[in-house]
């Protein structure tokens, strides 16, 4: 009974699987590639298309890996310090 | 730290303000050329890696203090949410452009993208030097 069930759960899997290599997500929408060729220079002033979108249109997420770093480079600041009081104590 | 070879330091010493240049130069032209505020940060920040693996970290913090590097970690934070907050004030939404823009393919063509470029690029830079401090630091400890 446990085998059968495992064989149809991973019949079910390998469906799904199958299904989502067949997915063709470079021709669902090329309007959105396309417009910010076309209107990035307009819409932000920058050449650099690849600066254009991480600061410009996508500029939270910029936000968000700057976050990160900071959090990043705090973390270790705060972990490697010298514990001057504890070992006044000690 | 005395079998470094004097070719290495001198050319060390020499080579070190040309790597702050050029990383200076990609932060502030990320928006017209490849680079931009975390690449130039890199740069920025493995230069003063260079320069404290070859001369030691206690030549390096004579002049580069990492309390600065710290606050300057700390500010560049700080200000690149404040620009998010300034453009509020104008009548634009959180992070958007609010500043006049020049000729495309100059500097200032591109308005608040070469600000954020710079605080970006300042706040990277000085970290990786502050955690390069504090591994070296706390290794020659124990």
């Amino acid at each position: 009974m446990n085998r059968i069930l495992t064989i149809t759960l991973l019949l079910i899997l390998a469906f799904f699987l199958f299904s989502a290599v067949k997915l063709d997500y470079g021709r669902l929408h090329p309007e959105l590639s396309e417009y910010y060729i076309s209107h990035g220079i307009a819409d932000t002033g920058a050449l650099n298309m690849v600066t254009a979108i991480y600061l410009n249109y996508r500029v939270y997420d910029t936000l968000g890996e700057a976050t990160v770093f900071f959090a990043t480079a705090l973390g270790v600041f705060m972990l490697l310090r010298k514990d001057k009081e504890g070992s006044a104590d000690g | 730290m005395d079998r470094i070879s004097p070719i290495v330091k001198i050319f060390t010493r020499k080579l070190f303000p040309f790597i702050l240049l050029y990383g200076c130069y990609l932060i502030s032209h990320g928006h017209l050329s490849p680079g931009g505020g975390f690449q130039g940060g890199v740069i920025f920040g493995s230069a003063i890696i260079l320069l404290g693996l070859v001369e030691g970290v206690k030549l390096t913090e004579k002049r580069f203090k990492e309390d600065f590097l710290s606050l300057t970690k700390n500010i560049g934070m700080l200000i690149f949410i404040l620009l998010g907050f300034t453009g509020m004030f104008f009548g634009y939404s959180f992070l958007s452009d609010f500043l006049p823009r020049g000729k495309v393919g100059t500097v200032p063509s591109a308005g608040l993208i070469l600000f954020l470029n710079l605080t970006i690029g300042f706040m990277v830079g000085t970290g990786i030097a502050v955690i390069f401090y504090r591994t070296v630091k706390h290794g020659s400890e124990e």
